[in-house]
């Protein structure tokens, strides 16, 4: 079977600045994919030249098996939704949807038809007469993908859409696209900047930085396994980090004194970083004797996070750990500022994160 | 009086100044000389030595006078004409100029491009039809470079004919079309074109389609900037043109500074109301056919 879509060694320069460098990647018939990364990183001139608006400098595009590399883009197979959304101010919410139908010189009562389908599935349905600047943010973004959608491509590029919406319009709009997804079952490339729309949605995540890819993989796979620091940071809420040296199996020395890891040959003899997650850290009470590493800390900052407590705990003088504990009934003991307190995590909980 | 009041005030105030003083301007020096044009030509307010006399009893016996004047039918449809092409001729270099200037052209040499077509505009506007004679003159350039290149043998007279007015009415009205078509071109949202590429819309197609209808507010002024003016221009067929190239305009300029008099003030004013007729007829007509197309936002 072949890919959705496959880049083979894409690299592209505008002037002096690497937009992307060497980047290749395979993404599966009715994957759910995002390039996900900070601004600049690449992500949208990858998918750019997915959709022919952009020349690779050299590398191959593949969509479905074919070279397009050299294909202009109204002949590639392929819908778009832009992250200003570009909805044609001059046509009404039917005509925009219509549109890609009209260029491939469907009969009216098809393009009736297929339009109505549409709209019930982006649940526009009785606002096919509105102009677009009758319609909220939500409105738009759902015309922007009913539009591409109609043309039933092979894959559909979104950049980032959600953008300019609402945290809350967001969120709905999140699950939405997860769903029309599902229902109408197009590979989605999903370019963002926002690690949580990425992590929500997608089946996987290329995460890029400086043009090059630095790691891909399941949502879960990428916030357990980060490959280096930047992922590790970029991805999730938070993380905590210690530097040291690995120097005996499953041991690293820190300033803090000796992390004890998983045990791993790659390692052997180079600096690292130890590197837990929030809500990976044990404290007070849960701190038992079988725990692996233990740490005697003051707690500098308690702060109601809703969902869970985040503690703020100063182990040392310069190392502060961040630890996400969940409250369990009414009684939940929060630890006042100032108090002393048992940190710790397991061997396992630890990632391993070479620079 | 309370400070609500006081600003009310100080918004009516501006309200004054920013539109009311253009219109008392406007009154002082169109409505009311128009208004006297108007009874000029109905023969209904005369000049007698030195007294302004007010007829109460209108007559159109100017306007008989005016369809009596030999080629008058003739000069109005050229006009009219030398106008349609001038537009035509205008739009046809302005579109491709502008569009390549405001979309194609990287951002910051724009601002220098539409300099450089703004720089003939810098030379006084008689001096530069003065000069087209010589361009266009037997002996004058572009007759020297056809004869060089060997198109043709003998030279062309163009002085006098319609093809010189036209040529230098496309020249001088130029800039009228450029400027409300770039100034739409200019703010064109190239994404939309990327995205009509993207919905399986050719280059063609997405030009008919897009750029084109979001144009259209800047081909509807352009056009009229254009037009209206150039239905009444009679600098260019005076100067470069010659006794079968009178327009309206050469009409109401020679009524009004050669025949002069009473009755050249009148049949002047006369022709004047029928251009002005002329004009909003053939503007309404323009807008509902085109205007009709045009949808902002």
């Amino acid at each position: 079977m072949s890919y959705a879509v496959e880049l083979i060694n894409i690299s592209k320069s505008f002037g002096n600045v690497r937009a992307v460098r060497n980047v290749s990647l395979q993404i599966r018939k009715n994957e759910f994919f995002s390039l996900l990364g900070p601004s600049g990183c690449g992500k949208t001139t990858t998918l750019r030249i997915i959709a022919g608006l952009e020349e690779p400098d050299s590398g191959v595009v593949k969509l479905d098996g074919k070279d397009v590399t050299y294909v202009p883009t109204h002949k590639r197979n392929i819908g778009m939704v832009f992250q200003t959304l570009a909805l044609f101010p001059h046509m009404d919410v039917y005509d925009n949807i219509a549109f890609g139908l009209r260029m491939r010189n469907y009969p009216e009562s098809e393009i009736r038809k297929r339009v109505k389908e549409m709209l019930e599935i982006v649940r526009l349905s009785g606002l096919e007469h509105r102009r677009i600047h009758q319609l909220s943010g939500g409105q738009r973004q759902r015309v922007a993908l009913a539009r591409a959608l109609i043309v039933q491509p092979a894959v559909l590029l979104l950049d980032e859409p959600l953008g300019a919406l609402d945290l809350k319009i967001r969120q709905h709009m999140m699950v939405e696209l997860k769903r029309v997804q599902r229902e109408v079952g197009t590979t989605f490339i999903y370019v963002t900047h926002d690690q949580s729309e990425a992590m929500v949605m997608s089946d996987r995540i290329a995460i890029m930085k400086d043009g090059v890819i630095q790691q891909i993989g399941e949502p879960y796979e990428i916030y357990m396994k980060p490959r280096n620091k930047f992922v590790a940071t970029f991805i999730g809420d938070a993380i905590n980090m210690i530097e040291g040296d690995y120097l005996e199996p499953g041991i690293v020395a820190t300033s803090l004194g000796q992390i004890k890891t998983i045990a791993s040959d790659e390692y052997f003899g180079k600096r690292v970083i130890v590197a837990i997650r929030p809500e990976k850290v044990l404290i007070g009470s849960e701190v038992t004797g079988d725990v692996d590493n233990v740490f005697e800390g003051t707690v500098s900052m308690t702060i109601f996070r809703g969902a869970f407590i985040e503690y703020r705990v100063m182990l040392g003088h310069d190392i502060e750990f961040i630890v996400f504990k969940p409250h369990v009934g009414s009684s939940a003991p929060l630890l006042t500022p100032g108090s002393s307190v048992k940190i710790g995590w397991n061997r396992d909980s630890g990632i391993i994160l070479v620079e | 009086m309370s400070i609500i009041d006081i600003i009310r005030r100080g918004k009516k105030l501006k309200l004054f100044i920013f539109i009311g003083i253009p219109m008392i301007y406007l009154l002082i020096f169109f409505f009311i000389p128009f208004l006297i044009a108007f009874l000029y030509s109905l023969g209904m307010f005369k000049q007698v030595v030195y007294q302004y006399v007010f007829v109460p009893e209108p007559s159109l016996e100017y306007y008989s006078g005016l369809m009596k004047f030999p080629g008058i039918f003739k000069s109005i449809q050229r006009s009219f004409y030398y106008a349609s092409l001038t537009t035509l001729g205008t739009f046809l270099i302005s579109y491709p100029l502008t569009y390549y200037i405001g979309v194609k052209l990287e951002e910051k040499y724009r601002d220098l491009a539409v300099l450089i077509i703004f720089t003939p505009f810098w030379i006084n506007f008689l001096l530069r039809v003065y000069a087209m004679r010589f361009i266009l003159h037997e002996a004058g350039m572009i007759n020297l470079i056809l004869r060089l290149i060997g198109i043709i043998s003998e030279p062309i007279k163009f002085l006098g004919t319609d093809t010189a007015v036209i040529i230098v009415m496309i020249y001088s009205y130029l800039i009228f079309m450029v400027l409300p078509l770039y100034g739409v071109l200019e703010k064109l949202d190239v994404e939309l074109l990327e995205a009509a590429a993207t919905l399986g819309a050719t280059p063609f197609k997405a030009f008919i389609k897009i750029t084109l209808p979001l144009s259209l507010p800047g081909i509807l002024a352009g056009s009229l900037l254009v037009f209206i003016p150039a239905v009444g221009e009679f600098v260019i067929p005076e100067l470069v043109g010659g006794p079968n190239t009178t327009t309206l305009g050469t009409i109401i300029y020679s009524f009004f500074l050669r025949v002069r008099g009473v009755t050249g003030w009148g049949i002047g004013s006369a022709a004047a109301l029928i251009y002005i007729v002329l004009i909003l007829v053939a503007s309404y007509v323009y807008m509902k056919f085109v205007g009709g197309e045009v949808r902002l936002g």
